[in-house]
């Protein structure tokens, strides 16, 4: 076994594999994070463009005689009350892409400042803080969600609201172990002893150094976020009967699969696929790109 | 250091209290929340008198911490209360539903995991190569589409377009008597009752919602297992069977994917309790007359009674499939047991 030549043919798959997926590895993590990137910002582009201009209008309807197929003049078809599609999913893209976003940014920022406080500082504050999220974290999400937009209404502000405290709990978690891990950790010793104060060390010192798997979190959960969106609206409880949302719209065609017009429903469906695709696939590099443990392999 | 038996103790306890945190706040958000469903219930031209015996019959006459008493003191009873809609206790309207969740949720737990497990080692065995990107692609979908899409979609395809599945009307075709209640899954009642026929159409109605859970379960699954079995196909001991000239298929699955389940058996452990507490939208679309479709009507009709026991019973579902994933990590993983 001292021979070069027997070690390299008994192990050849990790003598040769492992460089190998080595250097390919990374320039994997930076096309799937611009194939995520790129995508958003196609999402963002539709949705600022369709305050400005859409083909048809997407609120009106008898546009077209109601199920109309994909043609040329509508090639999205329009739905059973004759409104044109493609313009409604391009108003669409404003509300699944701006609730999943304003509702994703409340909760990073509740949910990160209080998990750094509660890991940094531990104590009765920590154990309250868990006790409570351990509680929160048993009732069904979804459910909480429906419950409270059913109770204080539908609309565009309380569907935000709902959401973002819905995904408090997890940044709260994900920033506290962050935390915790790294208070202990000498450069925190280095800034404490520096005489910074304890909420300097916590914001200023300890939490940049864990912007990376916060982030990683924050682009799985806006995907998971936009999906509740569009639970919400299918089930009728989200926003208004007629706003353009893309759960409303597949719900609004349900009717019309029995009677094989798929493409009222079908449509909505593609554009939440590659709205949360694209944020899975970007949270997925950006932990990639973040994590050494996972950069290394 | 905790011996086994105390550290399994605590944790067993520690649902307890959890528990009790999950009923107040059920309580409090059904309540404070939803307002009052006197409204729901009585006939327009009700007088005030009518409509305080109605406020009374639903037992909301009393000030709110006197009604918490009695509904935890009911509770310790197990007794959920009567639903207003149904008219029926809320414990036995559970469990009149539970089989059809269980059933659906079995089956669509068993494609996630018979497709889901093997689809990650193929993926994680040819890693960066066209199987992987395949899988890698079609779990990033599974996870990225809507649920009710998928099975919307399925319908589309299967009964409206090839006619080779039944319709979305529920566990049996519109018109046709369900096998006495034995067990309460169809697919096992009705070979107790011999008939095979009856059989096959409960197993054509089950397809198309049990395929869209499964697509949605098997997602997550994959990646999971793909991701902890290639960390461990890179590990010195995989290096070291290796070298000591075990066949690839010992490698992959005696050493690499025993090792690589653990991570798989948490993400089990919490899929099942999401969807053994019902499915509500997939339950809804395809008129599956479960858990969530009762959550959903409890909701929609300010059902106090109907929606705490669901609620209660979703939670405390979810709070045991933890306990079980962490007992079971004790068994398995030596780890857990010494630290």
């Amino acid at each position: 076994m001292r021979d070069g030549e027997a070690v390299e043919t008994v192990a050849p798959p990790l003598a040769r594999g492992k460089p190998a997926a080595r250097r390919r590895h990374r320039p994997r993590s930076y096309w799937t994070l611009r194939i995520g990137v790129a995508v958003l910002v196609f999402y963002a582009l539709v949705a600022v463009l369709s305050v400005f201009w859409t083909p048809y209008d997407p609120l009106t309807p008898g546009i077209g005689d109601g199920y109309d197929a994909p043609s040329l003049a509508f090639p999205l078809g329009t739905d059973r009350l004759g409104a044109d599609m493609l313009s409604r999913l391009m108003a669409g893209a404003r509300y699944d892409l701006g609730i999943a976003a304003v509702a994703v940014a409340i909760a990073l920022t509740v949910g990160t400042t209080i998990g750094v406080l509660s890991g940094y500082f531990g104590g009765t504050l920590d154990t309250v803080v868990m006790r409570g999220v351990e509680i929160f974290q048993a009732f069904p999400g979804l459910l909480f969600a429906m419950l409270v937009v059913q109770a204080v209404g539908a609309g565009l502000v309380n569907v935000i609201l709902v959401l973002s405290f819905v995904g408090i709990p997890d940044y709260l978690r994900l920033a506290r172990a962050e935390i915790q891990a790294k208070k202990s950790w000498q450069y925190a010793e280095a800034a404490r002893l520096a005489g910074n104060l304890p909420w300097r060390v916590a914001f200023r010192h300890l939490l940049p150094n864990s912007i990376g798997p916060l982030l990683a979190f924050t682009s799985i959960n806006a995907a998971f976020a936009a999906l509740v969106t569009a639970s919400l609206g299918f089930l009728g409880l989200g926003l208004g009967p007629n706003v353009p949302e893309w759960g409303n719209m597949i719900a609004r065609g349900q009717d019309g699969i029995m009677t094989g017009q798929w493409w009222v429903s079908f449509f909505p469906g593609l554009a939440i696929l590659g709205l949360t695709g694209a944020l899975y696939l970007l949270g997925d590099a950006l932990a990639d790109l973040t994590d050494p443990r996972r950069r290394r392999q | 250091m905790p011996p086994l038996g105390k550290m399994i103790l605590r944790r067993v306890l520690w649902v307890f209290p959890v528990a009790f945190g999950v009923v107040t706040m059920t309580f409090f958000m059904a309540r404070v929340l939803n307002g009052d469903p006197t409204e729901l219930y009585s006939p327009p031209e009700a007088t005030d008198e009518l409509r305080a015996q109605i406020r009374a019959r639903l037992g909301l006459a009393d000030p709110l911490p006197i009604q918490f008493v009695h509904y935890l003191r009911d509770l310790l009873r197990f007794d959920l209360g009567i639903s207003f809609t149904t008219q029926q206790s809320v414990a036995s309207d559970l469990w009149d539903r539970l089989p059809a969740t269980l059933e659906l949720g079995l089956a669509g737990l068993l494609l996630g995991i018979v497709v889901g497990i093997p689809l990650g080692v193929v993926a994680a065995v040819h890693r960066e190569r066209w199987p992987d990107f395949l899988v890698r692609g079609t779990t990033l979908s599974g996870m990225a589409l809507p649920q009710f899409w998928v099975g919307l979609v399925l319908i589309s395809i299967f009964f409206v377009d090839l006619q080779v599945l039944p319709g979305p009307v529920g566990r049996l075709p519109i018109g046709v008597a369900a096998p006495p209640r034995i067990t309460g899954f169809l697919l096992v009642d009705t070979l107790l009752a011999g008939d095979f026929s009856l059989w096959w159409q409960a197993v054509r109605q089950l397809a198309l919602p049990a395929l869209t859970l499964g697509f949605s379960t098997a997602a997550p699954i994959a990646r999971v297992t793909r991701s902890a079995m290639a960390e461990a196909l890179q590990s010195d001991y995989v290096r070291t069977a290796i070298a000591m000239g075990h066949s690839k298929r010992v490698v992959w699955f005696r050493y690499s994917l025993r090792n690589a389940l653990l991570p798989v058996v948490t993400l089990i452990g919490g899929i099942a309790g999401h969807i053994f507490a019902g499915a509500v939208l997939l339950e809804s679309i395809f008129a599956w007359p479960g858990l969530g479709q009762y959550a959903l009507q409890a909701i929609e009709r300010s059902d106090f009674a109907a929606l705490q026991g669901f609620v209660i019973y979703a939670s405390l579902l979810y709070v045991l499939a933890f306990l079980a994933v962490d007992l079971l990590y004790m068994f398995i993983d030596p780890r857990v047991r010494a630290s």
